[in-house]
């Protein structure tokens, strides 16, 4: 199995996935959302190698100097390369939006599923939680947690999972609980086919297509969560080159130095309007059933 | 900003006085109303206020308020020197234990009655008394009395002698009142430079006092406080004319000033600082070669240009700033940077492979962004720090600041030294937050505290310096810088350090 990387949800198998490339690039917004998240993967993979400075690399007398050749995204406060932060700050983005995402994904749906199709007390008690982590605003739950764990990468990670999960795990159950009860399933427990092999090779394939849209757009929603705890420095900590805590630090001098800010939010932007072009894409591809 | 607020400020007094410092000034022409010849209306930008009884003020803006409206006894100019304000003139006994202040005559207040020494009198003992609980009252626990002892003199008198008691005498919330004010926070009945015509949650207009005691003060007909919750918004009304002066703005603001047109930019440096402190109490703090290591490792230099832009004064590990002309001193150098012989002290003290701590910081200011500076700066000695930012309720929550190993603490602008090391240095100090604790360093502290012979206390504040420089586990990099803004309308403008201390009652408009 493959999985679409960036999204890490839906698993398609190899051949498929080359046709769903071929049809998210038959139109001009999906091919450029995916040429968006593709460049953007790039970087965070290859990002040591392409930055020309290192993250916290500081020159005293290049402070505040706007964009040129030798700082392409000019330096901000402390004489730091801009341009290398902002290809530095793509994995670390990818990294905890993408795990975030990932294994709220997987976990929403093994819980959406069993919860799904067992139904009674134990589908009660899990959505009712789910419902009461759902009525809080997803800022106002990090806020919470960050409050409780403390600012770090791993707290971050933590406050994705625990706030897309049930969002993930109410997508899963709604689909299963209208396909278990269709003959192919029926057909399946007679024959006496496991709990797991019901869940995962009967009812999950009908959700596939449901999963991978709900996935693209959880993932740009965990980019935009990742930047806001990263505004509010209540996430990772300086000095990463994470874009949302770029963005705070450079509001304090954006009178004299614009281009520090600028350019992070510029990226988180372009970032969050590539997924969510390409996951329009990914859902038209999937309803249409060309894959 | 809001400065900590007082605590016990004197440790008790060791040595008896020794000198004879009886003195009298005699300044400040004083000699009843002057006909009224004011002109002009300064509007001031300033962030709102919430306290108006002076006892409890601390804002700038707070302070800025009340030391138009009120008077002090005693004055603390731009240079940190005291001033007559109310006192004209003062002697002071041999054993340094009696204050005795001559009135200026004439001083009314705004509701037309006489000010006498029997008004100084209530005041501080209000200010005093331990059952109201006000936050001066640990400031005056060291007076035994005070007395009129004539319609225009008020007598001190102390339990120990104090050097700085002036200085206690002129602290922010020491605005004289009518004795018997109900309620100091209404009303405004002072006998200060302005009065107020207008009190709402949006501004407060002053206009001058016609019958201020000093003759040809205020300079100004009126003076307008106008609340501003954002500096931004602040400075962009100064630029568009709406208001006239700013104080307090970020350094960006300040640089946006700079060249333009019709504005001036004002930046002095203040007694202000960032405090980076290593526990000296535990490891890995407590091996004076660490200490050592992180001395060698920091370039105070560049944290200073790259994190205050180069306003403010670069530090030297020392509460005792430039600003102290008396008290500074060059005379120990401070050691190079040297990374390699900082990884080489680490690794004789027991850690070859580098040290790895959490470098805790609030917030604000540009606290955060030296914290990034030192991590640069100290990695390539081998120290890896990861930064910790808190909001200031977390850093000073539950005294965690005081607890924890590496941390960066921001220290306000007091007049007086001493006030540092005795609340900041001293072995077993309040706010000992490195847990320094060093009897030569003791010794000379309570010398320079209590000796009435400044040139004693001098020759200790410079041993002082050497030994902070040498072995404390501290590391002030700079002094931060104060700005304001003001329109080229208006002449006569003296910034404090204090923002809040400026004194309006010399600023002028400019005839146009």
């Amino acid at each position: 199995m493959l999985s679409t990387g960036e999204t890490g949800a839906a698993p398609v198998k190899g051949r498929r996935l080359s046709s769903l490339l071929l049809g998210l690039y038959s139109r001009t917004a999906s091919a450029l959302g995916t040429t968006i998240v593709l460049v953007f993967l790039t970087l965070a993979l290859l990002g040591p190698l392409i930055a020309p400075y290192g993250l916290n690399e500081q020159i005293a007398f290049d402070a505040l100097r706007p964009p040129s050749q030798a700082h392409l995204f000019g330096t901000d406060l402390l004489g730091r390369d801009v341009f290398s932060r902002v290809i530095l700050g793509a994995r670390q983005v990818l990294e905890l939006a993408g795990i975030g995402t990932l294994a709220a994904v997987l976990l929403g749906t093994g819980i959406g599923l069993i919860s799904g199709y067992r139904g009674g007390w134990l589908d009660e008690i899990v959505m009712r939680f789910f419902d009461s982590l759902l009525s809080l605003p997803a800022l106002l739950l990090a806020l919470l947690l960050l409050g409780t764990l403390g600012p770090s990468r791993r707290s971050v990670l933590a406050v994705i999972i625990v706030v897309y999960t049930p969002i993930v795990a109410r997508v899963v159950r709604s689909v299963t609980l209208s396909v278990k009860t269709r003959g192919f399933v029926d057909a399946a427990r007679l024959q006496g086919e496991s709990l797991g092999r019901i869940l995962f090779r009967e009812i999950l394939p009908s959700a596939l297509p449901a999963l991978a849209v709900e996935a693209s757009l959880r993932f740009s929603y965990a980019i935009f969560l990742v930047a806001s705890l990263g505004f509010l420095g209540i996430g990772v900590q300086p000095p990463s080159p994470d874009w949302g805590l770029m963005v705070k630090e450079a509001r304090a001098y954006v009178s004299q130095a614009p281009w520090a800010l600028y350019f992070p939010a510029g990226a988180i932007a372009l970032l969050v309007i590539g997924v969510n072009l390409m996951a329009d894409g990914l859902k038209r591809e999937l309803q249409s059933g060309r894959v | 900003m809001r400065f900590r607020s007082i605590k016990p400020h004197r440790p008790a007094l060791r040595i008896r006085a020794m000198l004879l410092i009886g003195f009298s000034v005699l300044l400040a022409g004083c000699g009843g109303a002057a006909p009224a010849s004011q002109n002009g209306t300064l509007r001031v930008a300033m962030q709102p206020i919430v306290q108006t009884d002076p006892a409890f003020i601390s804002s700038d803006s707070e302070v800025l308020v009340a030391n138009a409206v009120y008077d002090y006894l005693v004055d603390i100019d731009a240079e940190n020197n005291i001033q007559p304000r109310l006192a004209t003139d003062w002697a002071i006994s041999e054993d340094g234990l009696q204050y005795i202040f001559q009135l200026a005559d004439g001083v009314t207040f705004h509701d037309g009655t006489n000010l006498t020494a029997a008004d100084i009198v209530w005041t501080f003992n209000r200010l005093r008394d331990p059952s109201l609980g006000l936050p001066t009252a640990d400031l005056y626990a060291n007076i035994e009395s005070i007395e009129a002892t004539a319609d225009n003199e008020v007598t001190f008198r102390l339990k120990e002698s104090n050097p700085f008691f002036l200085y206690d005498l002129s602290d922010n919330h020491a605005l004289i009142l009518k004795a018997g004010t109900e309620d100091p926070s209404t009303g405004f009945n002072g006998t200060g430079p302005f009065r107020v015509e207008n009190d709402s949650s949006e501004r407060i207009d002053l206009v001058a006092n016609t019958s201020y005691f000093i003759s040809g003060q205020p300079k100004l007909k009126r003076l307008e406080f106008i609340f501003f919750d954002d500096e931004a918004a602040a400075v962009n009304a100064l630029r568009g004319g709406q208001i006239d002066l700013v104080m307090r703005m970020s350094t960006s603001l300040f640089t946006s000033l700079q060249d333009q047109a019709g504005i001036t930019a004002i930046s002095i440096p203040t007694n202000g600082f960032d405090l980076v402190r290593l526990r000296a109490d535990r490891a890995p703090g407590s091996d004076p070669r660490v200490i050592q290591a992180f001395k060698l490792a920091t370039d105070r230099e560049a944290a200073f240009t790259l994190v205050q832009q180069g306003y403010g004064a670069t530090g030297r590990d020392s509460p005792i700033g430039p600003l102290f002309t008396r008290y500074f001193s060059e005379d120990t150098p401070i050691p190079a940077r040297d990374p390699q012989a900082a990884r080489q002290l680490l690794a004789d003290a027991g850690y070859p492979d580098g040290l790895s701590l959490t470098l805790h910081t609030p917030d604000t200011g540009g606290r955060p962004d030296l914290a990034a500076v030192l991590k640069e700066q100290w990695a390539e000695a081998g120290i890896n720090i990861d930064i910790s930012v808190e909001p200031e309720s977390v850093y000073y929550g539950d005294n965690g600041w005081l607890d924890v190993d590496l941390g960066i603490t921001g220290w306000g602008s007091r007049p007086v030294p001493q006030f540092y090391l005795d609340v900041m240095l001293e072995c077993g100090a309040v706010w000992n937050e490195s847990h320094f604790c060093d009897e030569e360093f003791d010794r000379l502290s309570q010398i320079a505290g209590s000796t009435l012979n400044e040139d004693e206390r001098i020759a200790a504040y410079r041993q002082i310096q050497q030994i902070l420089i040498e072995r404390g586990p501290i590391i002030v990099p700079y002094f931060f810088a104060q700005f304001a803004a003001i329109s080229d309308q208006f002449e006569g403008f003296e910034l404090k350090a204090f923002a809040g201390r400026t004194d309006f009652r010399m600023v002028s408009q400019v005839s146009s």
